[in-house]
């Protein structure tokens, strides 16, 4: 029941952080980000497939859950 | 000169003559291109006290030594002008294929002097320029200007155009370019309008010297890979820059109805992701861009096609109006796009409009019968008409918010979200010290691309009036608009998060001269200073009073969504100021002191 997080590099420079995380499934994305330490406030985007999730999606099993940071605005 | 077309040409509107003159490469050494370019000309050419409509202004379109170059966001280019938003300097940036175009015409540059006697168009093709009659195009929204030029000469063919609103000379008129692209800010529109120019049209067949070609080509390709090889590419394309909505809605970003707040509730309507699935088409970009951020959509309840909406438009056209439609988003662009007006500035007038309303200032004897309740799609519409052609209660709106609460009193001056005059494009900053403060300082007013600071706010706490955020705005400042003076677009650091030192060689290769990003930020702490300025010149008692912000974002704080009750205290603001102004080595009154001025050896420029 494992999932993963990749943060992207923009997330990755902001943070000093790695990128690639292994994550167990069935919590919410607010709580994974809380576990691994990163402030919910800095990530602007998070992405499953294709598509845009808010923070309360509950992670699935094998799910790539990918987060953004916006550094730097238009 | 290696990275340059080689000449610049001036357009002497009034006799109706033209002078190509060679890139001065002094100019070209000591303010590279772009907007350093445009205020160089600005400063040195431009006389005190000039009107910004009248013949002494000039329209100084620059490129930069990347522009129309295989490096990624190749196709920026500068429209400068004494700005009649403002009253100050007015730095528009611009995107998509005219910059490229106009350096295969041989040109670096293209200054608009004096007035011409009747409507013209300027038409280039490589050595061929003209003064065209543009009496059947007077009057015309751009996108049948544009229509009709790429009908006649061909797609190769660039052109930018104004409106009705830049012809009318309302205030923040933008110029457009390719169906979507704008000039938007300070009212660069309505400075083309006076002149008399519709539009410009260019096209050109000419190489750009380089200095190294196999170095250019190979720090080209690294820059084109690191983009390719990015983590957040994807969705980056995906939702280019309306991935922020959402976001701001809970950071307390999101202006609504007028900026009394930062969070929507309606926001999920205008989110990036119900765009996408809505109404977005395809993805469009500018030349040269790996990674497009411009979003093609079609609206089915207006049967209508428009580029966008992009964040600053939802925000402002959105929320800040209470629009929860992402559908009248794109219609509203896509109007003000046509007619040629600012969509952020346009938002913010409206909005202010409304709040007046709200509160009983407005009636609707003065609103020419329209109910202007924060919502009403239809007025919003009637609204934008009213304002790009000058009439009834549009010619108030069209002054900008300084002007017209100026003359409505009331108090609504402390609900004219502007700074310097130029209203506050889309990041609500009641409480974000950095954002905040980087909106003071702007050099054109209240605008976010020089420096944006929100996640930086977020990260160290957004609260804090502390020296180091003061110096990570100014350091911006420094930095980012050198994107705008290379003739590039910024935004492939700024969200791809490439490694910005990639650039150096290939500027190098291209210009034959080695820059690194220390060289390139004294360049833009010189630009920065050379505009505070020409502001001072041009602005009687100019000093700390126009870097004050909206009193909204001291005095009024929300009293919903995530910036419940949070308010950025005046003198907070001040101690901002203060610690600016010491470290950019100004006065306590915000003017450049003589010591920076040397320090900068600007002595003969601002002389």
């Amino acid at each position: 029941m494992t999932a993963s997080i990749r943060l992207s590099d923009s997330l990755k420079n902001l943070l000093g952080s790695e990128g690639l995380f292994t994550i167990e499934a069935g919590h919410s994305v607010r709580e994974a980000i809380v576990s691994l330490g990163i402030n919910p406030d800095l990530v602007a985007v998070v992405s499953v497939g294709d598509e845009m999730q808010s923070k309360d999606y509950l992670i699935q099993e094998g799910d790539t859950v990918r987060l953004l940071a916006v550094i730097g605005g238009g | 000169m290696n990275g340059y077309a080689g000449k610049i040409l001036r357009v002497n509107l009034t006799t109706g003559t033209f002078t190509k003159e060679p890139t001065p490469a002094d100019v070209a050494r000591d303010f590279i291109g772009g907007r350093g370019f445009g205020i160089y000309f600005l400063l040195k050419e431009v006389p005190k006290g000039a009107d910004p409509l009248g013949p002494e202004n000039k329209l100084i379109i620059s490129s930069g030594p990347i522009s129309g170059m295989m490096i990624p966001g190749g196709g920026k280019c500068d429209w400068t002008t004494k700005a009649p938003l403002t009253g100050g300097y007015a730095g528009a940036s611009m995107g998509g294929h005219f910059t490229a175009e106009m350096r295969y015409a041989g040109l670096d540059s293209i200054i608009l002097e004096g007035i011409s006697p009747k409507p013209v168009y300027l038409f280039i093709d490589n050595d061929r320029i003209e003064l065209r009659d543009a009496s059947g195009l007077w009057g015309k929204a751009t996108f049948e200007v544009e229509k009709q030029f790429k009908e006649k000469l061909g797609e190769e063919y660039q052109i930018a155009t104004i409106g009705p609103g830049g012809e009318n000379m309302v205030s923040y008129a933008c110029i457009n370019h390719d169906y979507g692209r704008q000039a938007g800010r300070g009212g660069v529109g309505a400075v083309m309008g006076s002149k008399k120019v519709k539009a410009i049209v260019l096209h050109g067949t000419k190489s750009i010297p380089v200095a190294d070609m196999q170095a250019y080509r190979k720090a080209g390709m690294a820059l084109y890979k690191a983009c390719k090889d990015a983590e957040g590419l994807k969705e980056w394309i995906r939702y280019g820059t309306t991935t922020v909505v959402d976001w701001c809605n809970q950071v307390g970003a999101l202006p609504t109805r007028n900026f009394s707040a930062g969070s929507f509730e309606g926001a999920e309507g205008i989110y990036g992701k119900t765009m996408r699935e809505k109404i977005v088409i395809t993805d469009k970009g500018c030349f040269g861009c790996p990674s497009p951020c411009g979003k093609y959509s079609r609206s089915k309840k207006y049967n209508s096609y428009v580029e966008g909406p992009e964040y600053e438009t939802i925000g402002l056209m959105g929320s800040n109006l209470g629009i929860d439609d992402i559908e009248v988003v794109a219609q509203a662009n896509l109007l003000c796009d046509d007619l040629g007006i600012d969509t952020i500035s346009a938002g913010n007038s409206i909005g202010w409009a409304m709040e007046c309303y709200q509160k009983g200032i407005f009636t609707k004897k003065d609103t020419d019968g329209l109910d202007l309740k924060f919502g009403n799609v239809e007025a919003i519409f009637t609204l934008i008409g009213k304002i790009a052609r000058k009439e009834g209660f549009g010619v108030l709106l069209g002054e900008g918010v300084k002007r017209a609460s100026k003359k409505i009193g009331q108090g609504t001056e402390k609900f004219a979200i502007h700074v310097k005059g130029m209203e506050q494009s889309a990041y609500a900053t009641h409480n974000a010290t950095a954002m905040l403060l980087a909106y003071m300082t702007c050099d054109v007013g209240a605008h976010h691309n020089r420096s944006w600071a929100i996640t930086y706010d977020l990260q160290v706490g957004r609260d804090l009036v502390v020296p180091e955020k003061v110096a990570r705005v100014i350091w911006l400042q420094n930095f980012r608009p050198m994107f705008d003076v290379i003739g590039g677009c910024r935004l492939q650091w700024v969200e791809l998060s490439i490694d910005r030192d990639l650039y150096v060689p290939a500027l190098e290769a291209i210009t034959g001269i080695h820059r690194s990003w220390e060289d390139l930020e004294k360049v833009g702490d010189r630009i920065w200073n050379m505009t505070r300025m020409f502001w001072a010149r041009e602005n009687d008692g100019f000093g700390r009073e126009w870097d004050l912000p909206p009193a909204r974002f001291y005095e009024d704080a929300p009293t919903t969504g995530a910036t419940k009750g949070q308010i950025t205290k005046l003198e907070d603001v001040n101690r901002l100021l203060d610690m600016y102004y010491e470290q950019r080595g100004w006065d306590s009154n915000g003017l450049p002191t003589l010591e920076t001025i040397e320090n900068l050896g600007l002595e003969a420029v601002v002389a």
